[in-house]
């Protein structure tokens, strides 16, 4: 398959995802257990987007606002929508990240890391590299914490624990949060 | 700067392919001949080119300023005059009817209004300034990723091209299935993943 039919065939992967980790972190407030691996806090925030991905007819949905704005997005995943976008938060120990992650393209707007510590006094003759090296440590971190809740999401989607347990589970959250 | 600001975008890319020859070497003399210069051909782009991360009025990278640990730390400098469409209709008119008047004919063909047109966009050019755009680029060379500074399809179709030209590598955006695919180390799960169709999520 050549890169644009795998995009187009197979961008549901990252809508599935996103829908997958709103439901875990919903599940779980928030706290995400990447089995054997760590633990992660993960909250959709104000923003997201649902789309009827798997169709050639495109139906969105945007929603803006806080928790009960979004709580309407359930009601779009009802109808057969999947997250294509949303804003989350991801904090790993100490360190907190905030991104809208987009599920087609697997890219990322407005990624915040943790601030960059002012330099100090030896900062100053490295030209900015000192700043460059902390920065570029930070976003990996960032993205190794979506790499590794992106990996937890595709093992479980290749296992039959997906069509056994997982989906089932997912589904049942859909329909038991409208009720 | 963009990559150092406290919010970025991020377009992640897997660099495919090998340099052939001496790697710093192949990366140094790519970016010199590709950085940023000055385009004196006719259309909207007037200056192209890679640019420091840091000024990107700095085109000369001295000291091999672009790296920075195991990164190689560019911005990709892109410099485009659009002739502002009614000052373009304007000189259209008058210049038409000028042609008009001496060859006492009644009208223009298509094509000699196209051609007059794209003479004047020319002639214009000169007349206004540019609009400068400065994207950044972090290559980790080490793990064969990197992070462009923008969503945009433009963009991101100027840095792909402009990456090639450089080093002769390819730039492929990391979109779930291909990370998938890198996550996954047994060739059976890849089958699977492969087969993989999307789930009714519909209760």
């Amino acid at each position: 398959m050549d890169f644009i039919d795998i995009l187009r065939e197979k961008a549901f992967l990252g809508r599935e995802f996103l829908t997958w980790l709103w439901f875990k972190s919903d599940q779980s407030g928030g706290r995400v257990e990447i089995p054997g691996k760590k633990v992660l806090e993960v909250f959709f925030l104000d923003r997201m987007t649902l789309d009827l991905s798997d169709t050639e007819s495109l139906q969105t949905v945007t929603l803006k606002g806080g928790q009960s704005e979004l709580r309407e997005g359930l009601a779009a995943l009802k109808e057969g929508k999947k997250i294509e976008e949303a804003r989350i938060s991801i904090r790993a120990t100490e360190n907190d990240f905030t991104m809208v992650l987009k599920g087609t393209w697997f890219s990322f707007g407005s990624f915040r890391t943790p601030p960059i510590l002012p330099a100090d006094g030896s900062d100053v003759d490295d030209g900015g590299e000192g700043s460059f090296l902390e920065k570029a440590y930070l976003l990996e971190e960032g993205l190794e914490n979506i790499d590794a809740l992106f990996e937890y999401f595709v093992k479980l989607r290749i296992s039959e624990e997906w069509e056994n347990i997982e989906l089932p589970a997912l589904r049942k959250w859909i329909e038991n949060s409208l009720t | 700067m963009g990559f150092l600001s406290r919010s970025v975008s991020i377009m992640r890319y897997g660099v495919r392919g090998k340099i052939e020859g001496s790697f710093w070497d192949v990366v140094d003399d790519g970016i010199m001949k590709n950085a940023f210069r000055e385009i004196d051909t006719s259309g909207e782009e007037v200056g192209l080119g890679w640019v420091s991360i840091d000024d990107f009025t700095d085109n000369q990278f001295k000291g091999t300023s672009y790296l920075r640990g195991n990164y190689v730390a560019l911005s990709i400098r892109v410099d485009t005059v659009k002739v502002p469409p009614r000052i373009l209709e304007i000189n259209l008119k008058k210049e038409s009817k000028k042609l008009l008047e001496e060859s006492g004919t009644q009208r223009l063909s298509s094509s000699q209004r196209r051609e007059l047109k794209d003479r004047l966009k020319e002639k214009l050019k000169s007349q206004v300034f540019p609009s400068i755009q400065v994207f950044d680029l972090i290559w980790d060379t080490a793990k064969s990723v990197a992070y462009f500074g923008s969503h945009s399809i433009k963009a991101r179709e100027r840095v792909e091209y402009q990456f090639k030209k450089t080093f002769e590598l390819t730039l492929i955006p990391l979109i779930p299935y291909l990370r998938a695919e890198e996550l996954l180390s047994e060739k059976s799960d890849r089958l699977i993943l492969e087969k993989l169709k999307p789930s009714s999520m519909v209760p």
